[in-house]
């Protein structure tokens, strides 16, 4: 591919601009309502300039940075499996002619989304919904369709304290290394406030050439190295991968389970902010005149009762069954599913646990596993 | 977009249903009906015995119900279905000339191939006796592939016993050893009365273990006390299989909820042999 | 059927096959054997407990009575099974009735002298003991998994 290349904020903006010019909806950080989320950015100015955030298990806040920075936070509550993955869809709609229904296919434009400041924990994430829903014996059609157009732009992860990650032991992270169209990893020098651009695809190459930059020097290569590299350092967790799905499938009856259990609220805030979690569950509605029905899917959440209801009756009825059953799905039965593990240490389930239950001390706890808190600081 | 009917995409599109018509309906007791259905378009969707579709009523649901018989022409379909939850409630009640909504099929087969030549012992309890009904169909088709055929059948009462016209004549054949007993006979009932594990001994001279292919269906602690009683007479966990049941949303391994350990019970089940399961089988709620 | 001798239905039946011929001699001869015409009762619920039955071929019915309805069938014991282990107790009566389905044959063991000998020889008591305990084990298992009422009623569930 081609070297590296420097754009400004100016670039940014043209990037944006770009994108929207080959028909391209950008999807992008957004501050607003006290996270910093994804959604549709029209413009540079939708970016959260000098926004940053603290999290801690259970405990999430934005903060306003002594910097400008557009890329200064770590991963918020939204994840980019909201725009591959949605929900609700509609699968299809009949409409009663007498006897008959006729099925209709319900007409949606698919749209093109370039995902704008994907970190490398959730272009791994991508890689995993990949291998569940695009490149399985079964395809989802409506992943497939957005997958397939999407454009990623990665923003590597510099300027902040990971304080909830652990990519790095799961090695997803902090550095994106292929997968993407474009790299960014952000520059925020008095004066030069800059981002340098590795280009991952032809797709990219041309974007790049739409936009005004300057080839890398080797000054702004090393800064983005060493600015990644401080990221690596100050990981605020870490998880034992190595062994660790068969441990975790020897200890189903560990008591810790129990222990997380007197904790864990079973309210699925977890399975709602981890980017893989892809599970669904699939309702038909009808208008009132019962001529029109359609069949829903939404995301659903293995932790409630009626996710497994069989013949009457839920078959985790425990709160015990349900969290042992998330876990060693992320962290064990994955692995033989899919050959990834079903996590990508981008803390979200850490932080957004309104408990905070923290996955990589009750993995260690049930795996008889040395864990620190802290990690390596 | 409207499509006719006919032409719904489900080549393409997992998740269409094709519309099928009901062209008959037999009660088989108080709350269950074996429906035959017909496809309303060209396609065949052609079903192993052992493997499930999903049954859509329009506006209601869709539930995974296996399939119960052969096809008596191409492209045909026979489930039987029990009323209990409100989707099974409204497949219940349908009648010929009423459409449904068909995928499939999906999921894993009884082993016929690997009973070729063997022993086959088939323990069905309660509804359970519905998927191995299109195995055993299968099986005397091709009566002279296969040594002793075994059938054990256990049933809450007499008035719930499935398929009693072909009970009665299966209870004639010569070359089929089928047991049957009930929990709670009636006073017209002359047969045996127990669970169906204990019939297992019954029939021990009849087969011979380590060439013997068992396939179990019903409640999942028949099935656990079943597969206990098959071990203690010499049948290996791998020539043990089981059809279990559980949650399915999608029936393609995407939705999550039939997930029982390392499987997707649609598409890596429903049929599995018990040495596959045998890791989690004895965890709770796993 | 009817002219095999007891002490050749003994060395066939699953519970006693394996003993030695002087022990199946020693059994043989507390026994008789007995034939059972449909309907025809075994043992009757509060008659005295004096014979214990290992049926060959047939099928017997343990039941109870019930006042209004008849028979009620509890569970079937086959061919290769046993029936009645009320006299170990003695003295004692019947719990339930036994009622033949079929036409049954059965080897009648005489109470009173089985237990005799399971005292004399303690090691042949014992053996019998574990057997008779198997199948109460296994007739109480059926028993458990009958009253969870595995397969309904479906709208209870």
């Amino acid at each position: 591919m081609a070297s590296p290349a420097v754009i400004d904020v100016n670039g940014l903006a043209a990037l944006i601009a770009a994108l929207q010019q080959e028909g391209y909806r950008v999807i992008g950080p957004i501050q607003r309502d006290g996270a910093i989320i994804y959604d549709e950015i029209s413009q540079l100015n939708d970016l959260p300039f000098g926004w940053g955030d603290e999290q801690e298990a259970g405990m999430y806040r934005v903060r306003r940075r002594e910097d400008n920075a557009v890329f200064g936070y770590a991963v918020g509550p939204h994840s980019w499996k909201r725009f591959l993955h949605p929900s609700p869809v509609v699968l299809w709609r009949a409409r009663r002619r007498g006897n008959e229904w006729m099925i209709e296919e319900p007409v949606e434009d698919s749209p093109r989304l370039a995902f704008l400041g994907v970190r490398s924990c959730d272009l791994h994430a991508i890689g995993v919904l990949d291998r569940v829903l695009h490149h399985g014996s079964y395809i989802d059609p409506i992943y497939a369709e957005r997958r397939e157009s999407a454009f990623v732009i990665v923003v590597q992860c510099a300027h902040f304290t990971p304080r909830t990650c652990f990519c790095a032991s799961m090695g997803t992270g902090p550095k994106a290394t292929q997968g993407f169209d474009l790299a960014l990893t952000e520059l925020v020098e008095p004066d030069a406030h800059r981002f340098v651009v590795e280009v991952g695809s032809a797709r990219g190459a041309a974007i790049l050439q739409q936009i005004p930059h300057r080839p890398a020097e080797p000054t702004d290569v090393t800064a983005a190295e060493h600015a990644i590299a401080q990221t690596a350092a100050s990981m605020g967790r870490q998880l034992q991968t190595a062994g660790l799905p068969a441990a975790l499938l020897a200890n189903l009856e560990h008591p810790h389970w129990d222990k997380i259990a007197q904790r864990c609220l079973a309210c699925g805030n977890c399975t709602m902010v981890c980017p893989t979690c892809f599970c669904f569950s699939v309702e038909d509605r009808h208008d009132l005149t019962g001529t029109v029905t359609e069949r829903v899917r939404r995301l659903d959440v293995c932790f409630t009762t009626s996710f497994t209801y069989t013949a009457g009756k839920p078959l985790r009825q425990s709160i015990r069954s349900r969290y042992r059953q998330w876990l060693t799905h992320k962290l064990a039965t994955w692995v033989e599913q899919f050959g990834t593990f079903g996590c990508v240490g981008c803390g979200r389930c850490i932080t957004w646990c309104p408990v905070g239950i923290d996955l990589t001390i009750e993995a260690a706890a049930i795996t008889g596993r040395e864990q620190t808190t802290e990690g390596v600081v | 977009m409207v499509k006719p009917a006919i032409a719904t995409p489900a080549a393409t599109n997992p998740f269409f249903p094709l519309p099928f018509l009901v062209i008959s309906r037999r009660r088989e007791t108080r709350d269950t009906v074996t429906l035959r259905l017909r496809p309303l378009s060209d396609v065949r969707l052609i079903a192993q015995p052992g493997q499930f579709m999903m049954l859509s009523v329009y506006g209601v649901g869709e539930v995974p119900i296996s399939v119960s018989g052969l096809p008596r022409r191409p492209g045909e379909l026979e489930h039987t279905i029990r009323a209990v939850g409100s989707v099974t409630r409204h497949l219940v009640a349908l009648h010929p000339g009423d459409q449904i909504g068909v995928r499939g099929p999906f999921g894993t087969s009884w082993p016929l191939q690997l009973a070729h030549g063997q022993d086959v012992l088939l323990v069905a309890g309660g509804l359970g006796f519905a998927p191995l009904r299109s195995a055993l169909l299968a099986i005397l088709r091709e009566r002279w592939r296969y040594r002793q055929v075994i059938v054990l059948y256990g049933a809450r009462s007499p008035a719930d016993l499935l398929y009693r016209r072909d009970l009665s004549r299966w209870l004639q054949r010569p070359d089929l050893v089928l047991r049957i007993t009930v929990d709670h006979p009636d006073q017209y009932w002359r047969g045996q009365v127990g669970v169906v594990p204990n019939l297992i001994r019954q029939v021990t001279a009849f087969f011979e273990p380590a060439n013997t292919v068992a396939m179990i269906c019903g409640p999942e602690i028949m099935m656990r006390f079943t597969i206990r009683e098959l071990q203690k007479h010499g049948i290996p966990d791998e020539r043990i299989f089981l059809s279990l049941e559980r949650n399915m949303q999608c029936a393609i391994g995407l939705c999550g909820h039939c997930q029982l350990g390392p499987f997707f019970l649609c598409k890596d089940g429903p049929v599995l042999p018990y040495s596959r399961l045998a890791p989690f089988s004895e965890i709770r709620e796993f | 059927m009817s002219d095999r001798s007891v002490l050749e239905l003994l060395a066939t039946h699953p519970f006693t096959a394996d003993l030695s011929e002087d022990q199946q001699a020693q059994l043989a001869a507390c026994a008789r054997i007995a034939h059972f015409e449909p309907d025809e009762y075994l043992l009757r619920e509060g008659q005295p407990a004096t014979a214990f039955y290992l049926i060959v071929s047939g099928l017997v019915s343990i039941e109870v009575f019930v006042p209004g309805h008849g028979p009620r069938p509890l569970q079937t014991v086959e061919g290769g099974s046993a029936v009645g282990w009320s006299w170990m107790l003695a003295p004692s009566r019947w719990e339930f009735d036994a009622r033949a389905l079929e036409r049954t044959t059965a080897v009648v063991f005489d109470a009173e002298r089985l237990r005799a000998l399971f005292l004399e020889d303690c090691c042949l008591g014992l053996r019998l003991v574990q057997r008779l305990l198997f199948i109460v084990t296994e007739r109480l298992r059926a028993a458990r998994l009958q009253l969870l009422d595995l397969y309904g009623p479906p709208r209870e569930r």
